[in-house]
């Protein structure tokens, strides 16, 4: 007698994003064991990431002659220079040269200025855009010289020492603020009011906060501002300010104890919080402070150990950046070529957020313009998040569930069929995989996305509504046959994207339950 | 012979023995007058003498109740002298006085500095205090390393400072005013100290009035007495130089008598 087929509907898996953290046959399935180059869509599905599309067409200054001839070294900041005016700028860094334009980079490095490093922080203030970093002096650029120059070449100059040639540089409360210097890692300025060029005279100052760190001793990371809080993160604590409207006045609000922030490049402001990079993994500000130092208040429990292990492994640079437009803050290992795209639609019950992997990353610098594009930089020069193609070229995105028990982990599972429900693409070959009782050898079956339009399948958007606009949006639901048996059993999704998205809607196994093994 | 002296002289020699006599008498009269006036001028000299003598200065001296004296000498000098705890007293006094004088006419300079000193050392526990509170405050507020182009410091720090600097301020003006008020109460006290000194022989004068009184009284009387020894001794000499004189005037009367007999008988 035929045995009934059991089935289990993974509707919108992955929707809670990667879990590495618990086991995974006890995970809820709307984890995903892999979800790269993947991001949670607006109606919560696990999707494709969009690519990048090159904007440069001539990138030679970012041509390295010595020491690594013919290599071009990636762009690592860009910033938007914009003023009362209505004037804006691109401005990169790369190749050891500032650099400016988006199609053509040119260099813009003042005349007999030196630089060796490309670890540097732009900020917009008062009509001009300031660049720090550590040990080297300032510079500054506005539209009146419309050149860039070291700060203290500028005219309207004043007290620019070597003293505050700052690795941070935060623009907020009407004036510049710097820490994280060579020797002095204790110690904030802060320039007069409204003019990031005065360093001395009027209300500028400075802090030295060493006998302030809760632990007895810190140094200085990374600086935030945040509902009239001056935020400074050190490597393991937090020190907050209150009043920092008037910083000679401005007293001490809060200290937190064992969280401290991982890079200067981390944080990012989503408007009513503050995001940064600890030790342990992405935090809130504000939950930090409310919760203090306790490990739970993480925004990535998820992937905890992978972040700390990635953390501990990198030794070149961290870049984030935050989009409301597209609802993530990235989180970009470069040296390990790893982004983290942690989604902010929401939280899930324990407070952490969905997220996703980028794998194999080139991206090594971020930019969220004003009118809320998002560039990209890397070695191709500056970029623009847009499109489903990377510079041309197809990305690989995979989908892995946990593994799966249907109910009961003691007992045989036969998949005789999958059945996946794919939203969108086109003319892409997309693969299913499996695979039996933690066993990473997958059996795959291919099939082919038919192409938008006539070919589709159903040629109709779902809920007639286009998801991305300028596509016409397909479902694809196929049936695959499957073979092998196991106790638990993986499927996953794996689809090269080629200029169009693909979100996973749903997937159905059908499996027939065998005896107790 | 009594022919002789009839053809010389025109009368006889009884008339001219007479007239001898009556001559005599005039001539011892004459004489006698002369030696009337000699007396009366050795008599008045001798009274002056006397009177002189008996109106002369007699040295006094009055001593006062705490020992001073005052001594008026023969020849109208005077000398005072103190008692010697008078003169202990007034030397204390002059001492005294010598000193406050000494030190009010010292630069302030080193009193002012000195006052500032003090007073700072007053002040100067408390300005710790408020410094040591303040470190605490600022400390708990995290801005024990606060340093503005502003305030130097913290905003607090300069206030304080300001205080404290302005209570310096004070405190040495307050020193200068002080060591000039000293400087002033030294002159005052060397003034009374040098005014005191003089008190035993201010005092010393006062007591003297009434001994100068009695000596002025016993004077008088001796003055008096002069007089009326004088009046008394010149009535004698009056009256002895009135018989002198009577005698010459009987002698004469009597010679005169002799003559007017010899040469009024024809």
């Amino acid at each position: 007698m035929a045995q009934q087929l059991s089935t289990i509907n993974l509707v919108a898996p992955a929707f809670k994003g990667v879990n590495t953290e618990d086991s995974p046959i006890a995970q809820d399935p709307s984890f995903a064991e892999i979800a790269d180059n993947a991001i949670i869509d607006k109606r919560g599905r696990i999707a494709s990431r969009k690519g990048y599309s090159v904007l440069t067409t001539d990138r030679s200054e970012l041509l390295n002659t010595t020491p690594n001839p013919d290599v071009y070294e990636p762009v690592r900041a860009i910033a938007e220079f914009r003023d009362s005016g209505g004037n804006t700028e691109i401005f990169s860094v790369g190749n050891n040269k500032i650099l400016s334009g988006t199609t053509t980079l040119v260099d813009e490095t003042p005349s007999g200025y030196s630089i060796t490093a490309d670890n540097w922080k732009i900020v917009n203030f008062n009509d001009r855009i300031y660049m720090f970093q550590r040990g080297y002096e300032p510079l500054v650029y506005d539209n009146t010289s419309g050149a860039v120059e070291a700060m203290s070449d500028h005219t309207h100059s004043n007290g620019v020492v070597s003293t505050m040639y700052g690795n941070e540089v935060l623009a907020a409360y009407g004036r510049l603020w710097t820490a994280d210097f060579t020797t002095d890692k204790s110690t904030i300025y802060w320039s007069d009011l409204l003019n990031g060029l005065h360093w001395s005279g009027g209300t500028s100052g400075s802090i030295d906060i060493s006998k302030v760190w809760p632990d007895g001793y810190d140094e200085i990371v990374a600086l935030a501002a945040h509902n009239g809080l001056l935020i400074i993160f050190g490597q393991h604590s937090i020190v907050v300010y209150q009043g920092a409207e008037t910083p000679a006045s401005m007293t001490l609000a809060d200290t937190v104890a064992g969280v401290g922030c991982v890079d200067r490049d981390t944080i990012q402001h989503t408007g009513t919080d503050v995001l940064f990079l600890s030790h342990t993994g992405l935090r809130s500000f504000g939950r930090t402070i409310q919760e203090k130092s306790m490990p739970i208040s993480t925004l990535s429990k998820t992937i905890t150990k992978d972040l700390i292990s990635l953390i501990q492994d990198e030794n070149s640079f961290y870049r984030t950046v935050y989009s409301p437009e597209e609802n993530f803050y990235l989180l970009t290992f470069v040296g390990q070529s790893t982004t983290y795209c942690f989604d902010l639609r929401g939280a899930l019950e324990d407070g952490s957020l969905r997220v996703t992997r980028w794998p194999s990353s080139v991206f090594s610098a971020y930019e969220r313009l004003q009118n809320g594009k998002l560039y990209i930089g890397s070695d191709q020069g500056i970029s623009e998040y847009k499109g489903y193609q990377d510079n041309g070229e197809s990305f690989r995105f995979k989908y892995y569930s946990p593994s799966l028990t249907f109910g009961d982990a003691s007992k045989l599972k036969f998949i005789k069929k999958i059945k996946p429900t794919i939203i969108g693409a086109s003319g892409e070959v997309a693969s299913i995989k499996f695979a039996y009782d933690f066993d990473k050898t997958y059996r795959s079956v291919a099939f082919n996305v038919p192409s938008a339009g006539a070919g589709a399948e159903f040629n109709v958007a779902k809920f007639n509504i286009d998801e991305y606009s300028g596509t016409t949006q397909q479902v694809v639901r196929k049936a695959l046959n499957a073979t092998g048996s196991g106790s638990t059993v993986v499927v996953g999704l794996e689809a090269d994207i080629d200029g169009n998205a693909l979100s996973l809607q749903e997937i159905n196994i059908l499996a027939l339950v065998g005896k107790t093994v | 012979m009594d022919e002789f002296f009839r053809d010389l002289l025109g009368i006889g020699a009884g008339e001219a023995l007479g007239g001898a006599a009556a001559l005599g008498l005039l001539g011892s009269a004459y004489n006698r007058l002369g030696d009337i006036g000699e007396r009366g001028l050795g008599l008045g000299e001798e009274l002056a003498q006397r009177q002189i003598e008996q109106a002369g200065f007699r040295p006094y001296t009055v001593t006062t109740a705490t020992g001073g004296q005052f001594m008026a000498g023969p020849e109208g000098q005077y000398t005072m002298a103190l008692s010697p705890e008078e003169q202990a007293f007034q030397q204390q006094m002059f001492g005294g006085a010598g000193q406050f004088f000494q030190q009010a006419a010292m630069p302030t300079g080193d009193r002012e500095a000195a006052i500032y000193e003090r007073m700072r050392a007053t002040m100067s526990p408390e300005e710790e205090r408020q410094r040591l509170a303040l470190e605490e405050r600022l400390a708990g507020q995290g801005r024990l390393g606060v340093r503005t182009a502003q305030f130097g410091g913290a905003p607090e720090q300069f206030a304080l400072a300001q205080a404290q600097e302005e209570a310096r301020n004070r405190a040495m003006l307050g020193a200068m005013q002080q060591a000039q008020a000293e400087q002033a109460q030294q002159a005052a006290l060397g003034q009374q100290y040098l005014g005191a000194g003089y008190v035993p022989q201010a005092q010393m004068l006062s007591a003297l009035a009434p001994g100068q009184t009695a000596a002025a009284a016993q004077q008088q009387a001796q003055l008096y007495g002069t007089g009326l020894f004088g009046e008394a001794t010149a009535s004698g000499i009056d009256a002895l130089l009135g018989s002198a004189l009577g005698q010459a005037n009987l002698l004469g009367a009597a010679g005169t008598g002799l003559l007017a007999g010899l040469f009024g008988r024809d």
